[in-house]
């Protein structure tokens, strides 16, 4: 697509200005984070470490980092493997009702997580009541809480990989005597793998930023950081917020950049 | 081997489908100041949250920012989306990374960005008066517009992500052929590109809107006190009023008018191209 200059100037302006509403956000945090005033104000009466200092000594966010950090590996780790698998078997043996089932399946990403969050409350309630022990407020219920955002993303980005795959490659393993499983492992997983690892980084993203399903499934000392920092922020807005946000969106760009070293992000997607 | 649905099928049986039948239930019981709730099987929860002006006036918010702040992020999104699945070698990675790292950074941290761009001492208000353009500094924040630039900096990467993986398949020599045979540049887009992409589009927008109805921090924290949406509608019933039966209903109304609305707009969207 050539665009005369008035056109390109307006498509360059709609990328500038896409970018900018992405990472002003982000990058103004990073900014206030090392104000030495309270009250967040422009321009800063100095610069200052402390806030630092000050969001290591707040238990909550440690113990809220370290919290989505179990729930986010265990989600993903659950959530990955059944969801591949379903994935797989929709795509392959193609069962009766299907469709359904994949309808199903994607049925958490069109439901508000506001709505699901509620609705696991109430669930959880009646089944603490039911089999008399906490689910509520406990890693487990925050987990399988959590899968339920891993298996939509996962189904929905695997079975994109196996629909992209060319299966004439499968059957010339197989003519060449390859055994079935032979095949599968090493024709049909590798051309999976995209797939997976894609489905990994979104199921482990997605449960690490989760607010909405969380908020009535946690409880005292069992809290995600999102919802501690939404605590936190509903009370006061000073740069110990910031500090944090700093540390995790630093520790975030490196994992990425590692990431990205061993297979390409911009491919998986 | 289709058996291998079974176990991801019964965990969203048990963890969406059996919760979602529960809270439906529970929107048709009555609510008692005393005993909390009281089994009955009544639609009055339903009436009282479309009749009462308030939370009618809650909806209608809702509706607006949620389709308002969709239809900006695919005009960002799609320009976005094409450059980058134009895009070659190294930077394109680089690229992705920028789009994609902010969603992990959650939504919570990105509005406390907003606040100090936005607020009467930040950045944005700071520049403005250092210039001398502006007396008093803008109340830029608590407002609407707040709010829909906060959903939109949220939701712009899975717009800008899903769009790119489907432009990505989209043969440039289609776009180059139609060019050749003398369609102006916008004519390419509309007729080529466009109904190519519109997989995508969909999928993105319906992705995008149910982010947009669920949205809960960016309301909140840059809406200020005054600014209501469903989703905290819907937690304040459960956490501070304690009325489950109302919250259950103001739920599924939420639940109820997203899914309408992304039927009808992915059937209207496609629609308008299968020519």
């Amino acid at each position: 697509m050539t665009l005369p200059s008035p056109g390109r100037v307006a498509f360059a302006a709609l990328v500038g200005a896409a970018f900018t509403l992405i990472l002003a956000p982000v990058v103004m945090v990073m900014v206030i984070s090392i104000f030495r005033q309270e009250i967040v104000s422009f321009p800063p009466e100095g610069l200052t470490l402390d806030w630092y200092v000050n969001a290591w000594e707040r238990q909550e966010f440690a113990r809220g980092f370290i919290t989505s950090l179990q729930v986010a590996l265990l989600a993903t780790l659950v959530g990955v493997p059944f969801g591949t698998a379903a994935a797989f078997a929709l795509v392959r043996a193609k069962p009766r009702g299907g469709g359904a089932l994949n309808t199903l399946l994607l049925g958490p990403l069109a439901v508000p997580g506001v709505v699901a969050g509620t609705a696991l409350y109430m669930f959880y309630l009646r089944a603490e009541f039911w089999l008399d022990r906490d689910i509520t407020s406990t890693l487990e219920g925050l987990v399988a809480a959590h899968v339920l955002l891993t298996i939509p993303w996962t189904v929905r980005l695997v079975t994109a990989s196996l629909q992209g795959m060319d299966q004439a490659a499968e059957e010339a393993a197989a003519n060449l005597g390859a055994r079935p499983f032979t095949v599968f492992r090493r024709v049909t997983l590798p051309a999976m793998r995209p797939g997976i690892i894609a489905a990994c980084l979104f199921s482990f993203i997605q449960s690490f930023e989760n607010l909405e399903l969380s908020l009535l499934l946690v409880g005292p000392g069992r809290t995600t950081l999102p919802v501690a920092m939404l605590n936190y922020l509903e009370f006061r807005v000073d740069p110990t917020l910031a500090a944090v946000a700093t540390v995790q969106i630093l520790l975030v760009a490196v994992l990425m950049l590692v990431t990205d070293r061993f297979v390409s992000i911009a491919r998986t997607v | 081997m289709a058996a291998l649905v079974l176990p991801a099928g019964v965990l969203v049986l048990l963890l969406l489908v059996a919760p979602m039948l529960l809270l439906f239930r529970i929107s048709l019981n009555e609510f008692s100041p005393t005993q909390m709730m009281v089994e009955a099987t009544t639609a009055a929860n339903y009436f009282r949250a479309v009749q009462d002006p308030y939370y009618r006036q809650v909806l209608v918010t809702t509706l607006a920012v949620a389709t308002g702040s969709t239809l900006l992020t695919l005009g960002l999104g799609f320009p976005t989306a094409y450059w980058l699945a134009r895009m070659q070698g190294r930077w394109k990675s680089f690229a992705t990374i920028v789009v994609m790292f902010p969603l992990l950074v959650g939504n919570v941290v990105r509005a406390a960005g907003w606040l100090a761009l936005l607020g009467n001492g930040g950045a944005i208000n700071a520049a403005l008066l250092g210039l001398g353009v502006n007396a008093a500094p803008l109340p830029l924040l608590y407002n609407t517009g707040a709010v829909v630039a906060g959903i939109v900096a949220v939701v712009l990467p899975y717009m800008i992500l899903t769009l790119s993986a489907v432009i990505e398949g989209i043969p440039r020599q289609a776009e180059e052929a139609a060019s050749n045979l003398g369609a102006s540049p916008l004519t390419v887009f509309r007729r080529v590109v466009l109904p190519l992409a519109l997989p995508g589009v969909i999928a993105g927008s319906v992705l995008v809107f149910v982010l947009c109805m669920n949205t809960y921090a960016s309301a909140v924290l840059l809406g200020g006190p005054q600014f209501k949406m469903m989703a905290p509608a819907v937690y304040d019933q459960f956490v501070r009023g304690n009325n489950w039966p109302f919250g259950a209903a103001l739920a599924f109304i939420l639940l109820g008018f997203t899914l309408v609305l992304t039927v009808v707009g992915s059937a209207v969207l496609g629609r308008c191209y299968r020519r």
